[in-house]
């Protein structure tokens, strides 16, 4: 069994064991469902509203919860803890493959992205949500939640390591904020003013959020689910790449 | 016939870290150290003198600003995955997982080590028998006590049977039972062919343990040999009448009195 999965497993051990870190990835993306859903499902009436599609605003709003959920990463401080504990450098004074305790963790995230994103989307579907894309998107939709997860810890474990801060690492992981709300966030990109449009289009997210809206709004919409898919794999290449440097270089 | 290489040789090493605008720091500078297969070797010195720096760079966690160092054989710049393969490390702090049990982070670290899952179980219960910690090790490590968790870290630093144990302060903070433990688990480890390369601030821990010892101050090795010909020397040299403890060889080393010490102490408690 590789190295990385190993460490996976005890990183899904910390997890499990860790409910209190893991609840809030769950309510605080479903709170801001609710509230958003509260405030503009009377501005946007289904059936007065063409970019719904004929859904409620929930199902607009639910891609947000998705990616919010994807982005606490919760992994990078339990790290920052390895790291002032001195269980992280145990593991560096191990033949462990660099890369594989970068991985650990991701693999773990990747694998707690896919149960979150289960969870949210199951709660839409009880609450009138329907998944116009099928079976097939549903998997896309975990898919793709689960796969920013990555990137996103991916990023906050580089905080991790280069500040080795607990304080540092958890500031950075409020940067997601701003560039949720840089994305088309309450209405389609077509309907921002221009500065936001163009701030919006500059912003990966955007990408990402617009995939999984399509994977819930519309049938199979490649030109939509692709440019996704395209922005988590290569900011997770990025990252990797660079925790991969970061460790390999860590004194 | 072969001659057996050194458990651990160091030329000239040196460790500087990016300082302020004062320039770098130099917590190691040119530390010559050999120390031979099957011993107990103990590695002292004040705080701040180089310690953890030194061991830090022979166990490959700290990369080498100039000179050389191998550890059981092996260049620790040129190879540092051999050198992991062959050494075990239990550092200051002890290690650990706390959400990990006993058992679950032995296996682990045995499976890290490249052992099947059915020898980590068979290595991990032999290990927790050798550290009198069987009761626990299916109880979560953050409830482990002080002496508990120092005797898991030095179990799981043995998964592997490395050649060389690093022991950065073992016993720091310890009661004294908890410390006459460990000192009996260094003595077994040690019996049974592992060399020892022990870092302590305890004096008498290294009388106790050590078949020779270096003394570090400000970077530099000031003594270094057996602890009875260290106070012998240092009898001679003084022409004192009665015999030198450790203590006295330390600060003649270190060039710290009792009185600076105790002041230094006070000072600290005030």
């Amino acid at each position: 069994m590789s190295q990385a999965w190993l460490l996976g497993q005890r990183a899904l051990r910390e997890g499990a064991r860790t409910p209190e870190a893991l609840l809030p990835t769950l309510f605080i993306p479903l709170f801001f469902l609710a509230v958003n859903v509260g405030q503009a499902a009377e501005i946007f009436p289904s059936s007065s509203t063409d970019f719904l599609n004929g859904q409620g605003y929930g199902a607009f709003q639910l891609p947000s919860s998705l990616l919010l959920a994807a982005s606490f990463g919760t992994a990078a401080l339990f790290l920052v803890e390895e790291i002032e504990g001195g269980y992280f450098d145990k593991l560096r004074a191990a033949p462990v493959s660099r890369t594989a305790i970068v991985a650990g963790r991701l693999i773990a995230e990747a694998v707690k992205g896919v149960l979150i994103a289960v969870a949210i989307v199951v709660l839409g579907l009880i609450f009138g949500i329907t998944i116009a894309s099928g079976v097939a998107g549903f998997l896309l939709l975990v898919g793709l939640t689960a796969l920013w997860a990555v990137v996103f810890t991916g990023f906050m474990q580089l905080i991790a390591l280069k500040t080795r801060s607990a304080a540092a690492t958890n500031s950075a992981g409020l940067v997601f904020f701003p560039l949720l709300f840089l994305t088309p966030n309450f209405v389609p990109r077509d309907l921002l003013t221009r500065p936001m449009e163009i701030a919006a289009t500059l912003n990966p997210v955007t990408y990402v959020m617009e995939a999984l809206r399509s994977l819930v709004l519309e049938d199979l919409d490649w030109g939509t689910i692709l440019p996704g898919f395209a922005v988590v794999a290569v900011l997770g290449v990025i990252v990797i790449a660079l925790n991969v440097r970061m460790i390999n270089t860590y004194d | 016939m072969n001659e057996i290489a050194p458990a651990v040789e160091a030329a000239a090493l040196v460790k500087h870290y990016p300082g302020s605008k004062n320039g770098d720091i130099e917590a190691v500078r040119g530390v010559d150290l050999r120390v031979e297969s099957g011993e107990v070797f103990g590695f002292l010195g004040p705080n701040g003198a180089g310690k953890s720096t030194t061991v830090k760079m022979l166990t490959t966690l700290l990369t080498i600003t100039s000179g050389s160092a191998r550890v059981a054989g092996v260049d620790v710049a040129d190879d540092p995955d051999e050198v992991r393969r062959r050494i075990g490390v239990a550092l200051q702090e002890a290690g650990l997982d706390p959400r990990q049990t006993g058992r679950e982070l032995l296996v682990l670290q045995a499976r890290l080590f490249g052992l099947s899952a059915p020898d980590a179980a068979t290595r991990t219960d032999e290990l927790l028998q050798l550290v009198e910690l069987e009761d626990a090790a299916d109880r979560h490590i953050k409830g482990y006590s002080g002496g508990m968790k120092r005797r898991l870290d030095l179990a799981s630093a043995l998964v592997h049977e490395p050649d060389v144990l690093f022991l950065d302060e073992p016993t720091t903070g310890l009661d004294p039972v908890s410390r006459l433990t460990v000192w009996d688990e260094v003595r077994r480890i040690n019996a049974r062919g592992t060399t020892v390369f022990l870092t302590t601030q305890y004096l008498e821990e290294a009388d106790q343990l050590c078949d020779r010892l270096a003394i570090i101050d400000d970077g530099r090795i000031v003594r270094q040999g057996p602890p009875a010909e260290l106070k012998a020397g240092l009898r001679e040299r003084l022409d004192l009448d009665h015999e030198p403890t450790l203590d006295d060889v330390f600060l003649d080393a270190t060039g710290r009195s009792r009185s600076r010490v105790a002041g230094d102490v006070q000072e600290v408690a005030a």
